[in-house]
């Protein structure tokens, strides 16, 4: 996209009169830098400069106190023989557990408010109130409900899913799948929203007269519902990919790593090893390696979404 | 087709719609359940005088307010403190973030300078350049601009509030999304208009304040309320953060008090429902706007 050609942009100024338009660029250029001026002033301070210097970081040795020490590719060779950090990236994989269920879940939710039923507004505000709400309070909250007594044991033996109530976040087999749990009920409002307003976008016409010509309800979801989805699902589970590859806040609020590093993911490493060794470069390295799985994991998935169709 | 045939098919129709109807409730309802019961059993537990704390239940067993005067009262640092910084850091990031994109929106929507798309595509990218090591280099920023310093000194209590309320929020407050969102609805804000208020001698400030915001009110008030929810929440970079103990945010201070207060598990549940409270009227009020800026975040 151009800038210069989306509806109501300012047209390039005309060379009519070539010396008023040239004091008009450069009034313009004045004015313009200086509304610009404080915001960009706070991006480079607070995103741009994080990206180089964080990159910069990852090959020296930083404890904060002292300047950075330049070592090469050391950072490096130590994390490929690091197997914390290998166990961290694998907790971190198997989280993406969460983003085909967390998508067909939201995507059935979607469904399911968009029906045109009494008191449907409700529900769709009841779903959202967990995005709303902060992972400090969701994580006690949830901290609280996985207790041996608690609710959430009680409707697991009830079910017959579980035979002896255990405290779930303190059990290694256990916890991981508790905290992405919570992961999924966190989420699911927030793409729901966004599927609903893909929804709408698909025109009633088609499915009707799909119904007209015969179609079953499952071929109308297969044919006219999913394909409409197609473009916010490639969207939606692109976000989600990156964000399970890099699961920070709910550990860090939910188990810090535990019980027996069973929750410790990638991202906690990183974090780890600069607020708790105080090894800034180290973590550095990792949060550059990390960036560069989530990549890939996004390209993945950005083939599997969009694959198949040759229009896509 | 005879009448009595249309009016059959017509019955079977609206019975098997019935049914579907009171299956799609059915469902409703227990995804509902799901999502508020921890919400619902939070607060009734916290209204629990005694008796054995993580229980699943229906109903409390008792209603007091022990466990919320024990923990407005009986914290290290007062929970009405906490409360402030919440409340201060919320005005503080909404109002600063807000402002500086919608100033900085203008010139990028609606004036043509040298390197302005330079710019755009400058802020467009570092949307997905790695930023992993955000909060290691933010943290080494923000000691290095002193804001964590201790002042000496008559108005060194003062000081030392101001710059770790600035510690904390500096690193939020120029939002990409804000600027993206602020951007497009300034597109459609017709040029003549602008131009006619310059004809008339308007300055590009009054330009800005008298015709531009008020246009593109809806799209900031979306924004100013994703940016409430966004700043109330926040609490790892305060956690990371050494900050002053009394300077903690309600969400961070939570943490820390699920800590030092294990033992009383109920005052700590009370804390998080004041905390949440706030947040369910905000959301309450604006859900309309909150929706719109979600969908436009994403889109744009």
């Amino acid at each position: 996209m151009s800038l210069g050609q989306e509806a109501g942009a300012a047209p390039a100024p005309t060379a009519r009169r070539g010396g008023q338009s040239w004091r008009r660029v450069a009034r313009d250029t004045l004015v313009g830098y200086g509304f610009m001026l404080p915001f960009l002033v706070l991006l480079v301070v607070y995103h741009t400069w994080p990206v180089l210097f964080g990159t910069y970081l990852a090959f020296t040795k930083y404890n904060v106190i002292s300047p950075p020490e330049f070592v090469g590719l050391d950072n490096f060779r130590e994390l490929a023989k690091d197997s914390q950090f290998w166990e961290g990236v694998r907790n971190s994989l198997r989280y993406l557990i969460v983003v085909p269920v967390i998508q067909l879940a939201s995507i059935g939710v979607a469904m399911l408010v968009n029906r045109p039923l009494r008191g449907i507004a409700f529900f769709r505000t009841a779903y959202y109130v967990p995005v709303v709400t902060s992972f400090a309070v969701v994580g006690l909250i949830w901290g609280w409900m996985y207790q041996q007594t608690g609710p959430v044991n009680w409707v697991l033996t009830h079910l017959g899913l579980m035979k002896e109530p255990h405290s779930l976040l303190n059990n290694p087999s256990s916890a991981l799948y508790a905290v992405m749990f919570v992961t999924l009920w966190k989420g699911i409002g927030y793409y729901m929203v966004l599927y609903l307003a893909g929804l709408q976008g698909i025109p009633r016409e088609l499915e009707e007269a799909a119904v007209v010509d015969g179609a079953s309800r499952w071929q109308v979801f297969w044919h006219i519902t999913l394909v409409g989805l197609r473009p916010v699902i490639l969207v939606c589970s692109l976000l989600s990919t990156i964000s399970a590859v890099k699961v920070f806040e709910e550990i860090f609020v939910m188990t810090q790593g535990g019980p027996q590093g069973s929750t410790y993911t990638a991202l906690f490493f990183s974090y780890a090893k600069a607020f708790q060794d105080f090894r800034f470069g180290y973590a550095a390295a990792a949060g550059l390696v990390i960036a560069v799985i989530s990549l890939a994991f996004g390209v993945i998935n950005f083939r599997l979404t969009r694959g198949g169709k040759a229009d896509a | 087709m005879t009448t009595a045939e249309t009016s059959q098919l017509r019955a079977r129709r609206r019975a098997r719609a019935r049914l579907s109807n009171g299956l799609a409730y059915a469902v409703l309802i227990v995804i509902a359940l799901i999502m508020l019961y921890p919400f619902y059993w939070t607060v009734i537990t916290s209204l629990e005088p005694t008796g054995s704390v993580y229980d699943p239940k229906l109903l409390p067993n008792g209603v007091s307010g022990r466990n919320y005067s024990a923990v407005i009262n009986g914290t290290s640092v007062p929970f009405w403190r906490m409360f402030v910084n919440s409340v201060v850091i919320c005005t503080l990031g909404v109002t600063l973030s807000v402002t500086l994109a919608a100033l900085a929106a203008y010139p990028l929507a609606k004036m043509r300078f040298p390197g302005r798309d330079l710019i755009f595509y400058a802020i467009l990218a570092l949307v997905v350049l790695p930023n992993e090591a955000g909060l290691i280099v933010n943290f080494v920023t923000t000691r290095k601009l002193g804001l964590l310093e201790q002042h000496a000194g008559a108005f060194g209590p003062l000081l030392n509030m101001v710059s770790q309320y600035a510690a904390i929020v500096l690193p939020s407050l120029a939002s990409i999304v804000g600027l993206f969102l602020i951007r497009q609805a300034y597109l459609s804000v017709p040029l003549e208009l602008i131009e006619a208020a310059r004809i008339d001698g308007a300055k590009e400030l009054t330009i800005w304040r008298r015709v531009m915001l008020p246009l593109a009110a809806p799209t900031i008030a979306a924004f100013a309320i994703l940016e409430f929810v966004a700043f109330w929440n926040s609490f790892l970079w305060a956690r990371i953060l050494p900050l002053d103990p009394q300077m903690l945010p309600l969400s961070a201070g939570l943490l820390e008090l699920s800590g030092t207060f294990s033992t009383n598990s109920r005052a700590v549940m009370a804390g998080t429902v004041i905390t949440i409270i706030p947040i369910l009227v905000v959301f309450a009020f604006g859900q309309r706007y909150f929706m719109k800026g979600l969908e436009g975040a994403v889109k744009g």
